[in-house]
C-alpha cells in the first residue's frame, strides 16, 4: 500500500484486486440486464417467473457493480446487502432450478448455480464478501 | 460471421491475454505499446461489428436482431471501457483487469456466432 492514487479512500473496494473484481460484477451486471430486458421485452409469457428473477439478479449486479466502484461508507453496506442477496439468490435459484426443472424452464444467471457461466455467479458472492471484509476500516 | 476475420479476432484477443497475463505475473501494470496494441484490437472489433451490421441487414435467414446487435455493441464497448476503469491504476491489477476483458472479447465473438446461426442454447 505505498502508492494510493489521489482521491481514492485508502482502502477503497475499487483499488487493486477490487479494479478487477468491480469489472467481473460490471459484465454480468451488463450481460444479466441486457438479456433480462430482452427476455422480458420479447418472449415474459413464456417463463415469468425465471425471467422475473433475471430482472432480480440483474439490479442486484448493477446494484453491486456501482457499490463496489464507489466504496465509500454507504456504499459499503449497499454492497453488503446487495451481495448478501445475491448469495442468497444463487443459492435458492441454484438449489430450485435442480429440484423442480419445470420453474425455471428457460435459463437465468442463476440456474443450476450458474453453470451456464462456468459458474462464476457463484463463486463471486463469497469473494466480493470476502473482499468487503478484506478492506473493511478501521482495521490496519 | 463465422469467416477467417471473427477467428482473427478471437486469436489476437487471446494472445493479448497472453502477454497481458505476463505483465500479471510479472507484477507490472501496462505500458504505451500494450495501449496502442489494444487500440489495434478495437479497431479490429470496429471492423467485425460493422461488417456484422451490414450482414444483418442482408441476412438471408432470420437473425434475432436485437440480441445480434447487442452483442456487436458489448464487444464494441468492452475495451474502451476497461481501459477507462483501469486509466489511473498503476499496479499490476490493470494487467488483471485486461486479462479479464480478453478473455471475454473471444467468448463474445462466440456468442456473436452462436446468434448469427441460431444455435444459441
Amino acid at each position: 500500500m505505498a502508492e494510493t492514487e489521489p482521491g481514492l479512500p485508502q482502502r477503497s473496494t475499487a483499488a487493486g484486486f477490487g479494479r478487477v473484481l468491480v469489472v467481473v460484477y460490471a459484465i454480468f451486471a451488463v450481460a444479466a440486464t441486457a438479456r433480462s430486458v430482452l427476455q422480458i421485452a420479447t418472449r415474459f409469457d413464456e417463463a415469468p417467473l425465471a425471467y422475473a428473477l433475471s430482472a432480480v439478479a440483474a439490479v442486484v449486479y448493477v446494484v453491486a457493480t456501482v457499490a463496489l466502484a464507489r466504496g465509500d461508507r454507504t456504499s459499503r453496506r449497499v454492497a453488503v446487502v446487495a451481495i448478501s442477496v445475491e448469495l442468497v439468490g444463487v443459492l435458492t435459484v441454484g438449489a430450485l432450478s435442480l429440484l423442480d426443472s419445470t420453474a425455471f424452464p428457460a435459463a437465468s444467471v442463476w440456474s443450476g448455480f450458474g453453470s451456464g457461466y462456468g459458474f462464476v455467479p457463484l463463486v463471486l458472492p463469497f469473494v466480493g464478501l470476502w473482499w468487503l471484509w478484506r478492506t473493511r476500516p478501521g482495521e490496519r | 460471421m463465422t469467416g477467417p476475420y471473427a477467428t482473427a479476432v478471437i486469436v489476437v484477443s487471446l494472445l493479448l491475454c497472453l502477454g497481458a497475463l505476463v505483465l500479471l505475473v510479472a507484477d507490472q501494470s501496462p505500458s504505451t505499446g500494450a495501449w496502442i496494441l489494444l487500440g489495434v484490437l478495437e479497431l479490429m472489433i470496429v471492423v467485425f461489428a460493422v461488417g456484422g451490421v451490414v450482414q444483418l441487414v442482408g441476412a438471408d435467414h432470420d437473425v434475432p436482431a436485437w440480441e445480434f446487435v447487442g452483442y456487436l455493441a458489448g464487444l464494441v464497448a468492452i475495451v474502451p471501457a476497461a481501459a477507462w476503469w483501469v486509466r489511473e491504476e498503476r499496479s499490476r491489477a490493470a494487467a488483471a483487469v485486461l486479462v479479464v476483458v480478453l478473455l471475454v472479447v473471444p467468448f463474445l465473438v462466440l456468442r456473436v456466432q452462436q446468434v448469427w446461426a441460431g444455435t444459441r442454447g
